[in-house]
């Protein structure tokens, strides 16, 4: 584990924990840091926490105590400034079914504080994330779940936030879009962005990230740069955690340690 | 970012198909809300027209004022056909008669009972339903149906402050409702000059002023609303309960205040209060005809009269008796009503009182108030005929001699002139509404309630949704 770098981590997770009003403990004491140009992947089975951790960079919930910063802003202190320096792409993308995608960029990039986009500027990144031209202008009332999801990816690149936050982005997308969103996300990250991204995609999540961390019930159980994964049957660790952790956690723990 | 979001609000109402759909019928009510009462007050003018006319035509060839049967008839007036209030409900004709009881008839419901079916195209009924359902339809998911639709979430992962974000969004719905109504508000205005209403600036003004109520009870139902849809998890349970609050405030609550106010205070009725007064009427004529009996065996004919001497002294006695009782009569019967009329506004202001908790019985009263039509329409009616009656009998008793037309008087010594009378000599009776002034002054109270209502709704809106979980 590096933490040798001098620069400031964009996205920044300090004792993390977030225990629900019903009791649920869905995030117990997690640190991380992603820093400018990389991309950190969080693993995880359902319920293991990922989208709590989001929404704690979000502000959208208070932590039960530790931190999430953003450049060095802590989230729930001056969520404002904070979320201006994100950009989001959530599970499942919803927009308004009754504006065309155009429109809909339209909206979101001001709310975004960009104000100075054109027509052409939508269209072309629209086309960067792969909608076809047809469907530009149409209602995004009939449009399909992944076309959806491009859409968000757009409104999400539109906003050039330094930090991106993306929840399980790829769902719904078919292999070509996949790939093709593996790509942007690799310029994106050339580009110098920090990208906190939540996935069940063991091999896009290998592939692109710098570090992946393994999430089970709240907790970070295994993290790991790209080097230390380099020749690492990551899927087959993924799954002892995951069997592992549920059967006895220690043991688990202590074989891959 | 206050701008965007506004018009990202007119855009998304705008454009959606339940807007224009429900804008087409409410544009067509509006229309014929105009359209009807315009067509109404001509109706009304032409049958009062008539009816004046036809007043003074059945006195032609009549030679005694003493027998004349002389009515007067309350004027329509232009904003009671937009807003009818009570002027459908109450008599627009009154019997003038020199003594005995004023009773106004022929309402407009009972000479034409398709009327009192078709009241509810009036303006301020179709305001009242019309605008509040409107409200509800475009804010019940204004707050929990972007949430369902996953759009708060995206929107509150940029930096938008959620004063910002509220504030936009009761301006931003409010200015997509309101706005083109006006397109169907002002033709309908452009309808009543070319149906042939009067309008003069008095009356342009209040009708504005009707127009800004309705307005405001637009915001009230509108911002109700989002405080609802803020403070509910699913727009179908906000739907539900702004259903239950709408048919509370629009049918229960005007309804159930007016069987709270008949419980609280026993108004006697117009029948019980004539029974009264007939049983001591009878009574008195019973003591006056003993009187008359008494005065006969007590002072016969004396010696020196002639039998005329005698009747006349008779008739005199008995004129007197009849004056005196006539006077005692109607003492009794203006404090009998008096007593009515005190009983009676107490239960109208325990029932206004109580409705005014519903903002559709506000509206209502804050337009019939301005349209001059508010309940108040009656007794200044009622008081300008008894006014009037004054005018009139005084007018009779000099044609007639003093004896106002009695049916003791007259006799065989009016047989030689044989002259008719003129009936334009009569007094003329005209219905002096109040000034615009007094009428918008009457209307304030409302008027500052719907603002409190608004107010209130508002900043419920508001702070809910400053708590509000966007996720
Ligand atoms: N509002 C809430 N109230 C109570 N518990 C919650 C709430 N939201 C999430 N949880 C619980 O917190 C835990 C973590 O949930 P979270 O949504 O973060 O999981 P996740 O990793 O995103 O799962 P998935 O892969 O299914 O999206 C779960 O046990 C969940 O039941
Ligand atoms: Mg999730």
């Amino acid at each position: 584990m590096e933490d040798t770098r001098t620069d400031s981590p964009l996205l920044e997770a300090i004792n993390l924990t977030k225990r629900y009003e019903d009791g649920t403990l869905a995030l117990d004491d997690v640190s991380f840091k992603v820093y400018p140009g990389e991309v950190y992947a969080m693993l995880g089975g359902n319920g293991a926490g990922k989208t709590t951790t989001i929404n704690l960079f979000l502000n959208f919930i208070e932590p039960t105590s530790g931190e999430a910063r953003v450049d060095g802003i802590v989230t729930h202190v001056d969520p404002l400034a904070a979320k201006s320096k994100l950009a989001y792409v959530s599970e499942n993308v919803m927009l308004y079914p009754n504006f065309t995608a155009l429109q809909n960029l339209d909206y979101f990039a001001r709310l975004g504080g960009k104000t100075s986009y054109s027509k052409d500027d939508y269209r072309r990144v629209l086309t960067r994330v792969g909608l076809e031209e047809e469907a530009h202008d149409r209602r995004l009332k009939g449009f399909s779940k992944g076309m959806r999801q491009k859409c968000g990816i757009a409104i999400a690149i539109l906003k050039d936030a330094p930090a991106i936050l993306l929840d399980e982005p790829t769902s719904g997308l078919d292999p070509k879009a996949g790939l093709e969103f593996t790509r942007l996300l690799q310029s994106l990250r050339d580009e110098g962005r920090a990208i906190l991204m939540s996935t069940h995609d063991i091999f896009r999540a290998k592939d692109i990230s710098n570090t992946v961390g393994i999430m089970n019930r709240g907790k970070i159980v295994m993290q790991k740069t790209s080097a230390e994964l380099e020749g690492v049957d990551l899927e087959q660790i993924y799954v002892e955690y995951m069997a592992g952790y549920m059967d006895d956690a220690g043991v688990a723990a202590e074989e891959v340690a | 970012m206050l701008k965007l979001i506004i018009e990202k609000e007119l855009r998304e109402i705008l454009g959606s198909t339940k807007f224009v759909v429900t804008f087409s019928v409410c544009a067509t009510l509006i229309l014929i809300a105009f359209y009807v009462g315009g067509r109404s007050y001509d109706v009304s003018r032409s049958d009062y027209e008539a009816a004046v006319a036809e007043n003074v035509k059945q006195m032609a060839g009549l030679t005694d004022w003493g027998r004349i049967d002389h009515r007067v008839f309350l004027e329509p007036q232009p904003l009671g056909a937009l807003v009818t209030g009570i002027a459908n409900d109450i008599g627009r004709t009154t019997e003038v008669r020199t003594r005995g009881e004023l009773n106004s008839e022929n309402s407009r419901f009972n000479e034409d009972p398709l009327f009192a079916v078709f009241r509810f195209l009036d303006l301020e009924f179709i305001f009242g339903i019309v605008l509040s359902l409107f409200a509800i339809l475009f804010g019940y998911d204004a707050i929990n149906g972007e949430k369902e639709r996953g759009t708060l979430r995206l929107s509150f992962a940029n930096a938008v402050p959620r004063d910002k974000y509220i504030l936009g969004k009761l301006a931003g719905s409010f200015l997509a409702l309101s706005v083109p109504l006006l397109i169907p508000i002002l033709i309908g205005c452009l309808l009543l000059p070319i149906l042939g209403v009067p309008m003069e600036s008095g009356d342009w003004q209040r009708l504005a002023m009707i127009i800004a109520c309705g307005y405001l009870y637009l915001g009230v139902f509108l911002a109700l609303s989002i405080f609802i849809s803020a403070m509910t998890e699913h727009s179908s349970s906000s739907f539900l309960l702004l259903l239950v609050v709408w048919i509370i405030a629009v049918l229960i609550v005007p309804r159930t205040a007016v069987l709270v106010s008949g419980r609280a205070v026993d108004v006697p009725t117009m029948d019980e209060i004539n029974f009264e007064k007939n049983r001591i009427s009878d009574q008195l004529r019973r003591e006056d005809d003993s009187k008359l009996r008494a005065y006969w065996s007590e002072n016969p004919q004396t010696g020196t009269e002639t039998r005329d001497q005698m009747m006349t002294r008779f008739r005199n006695y008995w004129s007197e008796l009849a004056d005196a009782r006539e006077q005692e009569v109607r003492a009794l019967s203006a404090r009998l009503s008096e007593d009515r009329r005190n009983r009676e506004r107490v239960q109208q202001r325990i029932a206004l009182g109580i409705s005014r908790i519903s903002p559709t019985s506000v509206f209502s009263l804050a337009a019939t108030d301005l349209a001059g039509t508010s309940l108040e329409l009656q007794q200044q009616y009622q008081d300008q005929v008894s006014q009037y009656r004054d005018d009139y009998t005084r007018f009779i008793e000099e044609k007639t001699g003093g004896s106002g037309g009695f049916w003791f008087s007259g006799g065989s010594t009016d047989e030689a002139e044989e002259e008719p009378i003129d009936p334009y000599e009569l007094p003329v009776f005209e219905f002096d509404a109040p000034t615009a002034a007094t009428l918008v002054s009457k209307s304030l109270l409302d008027l500052g309630l719907l603002t409190i209502f608004n107010i209130v709704f508002f900043v419920g809106a508001f702070v809910a949704f400053l708590r509000y979980d966007v996720r």
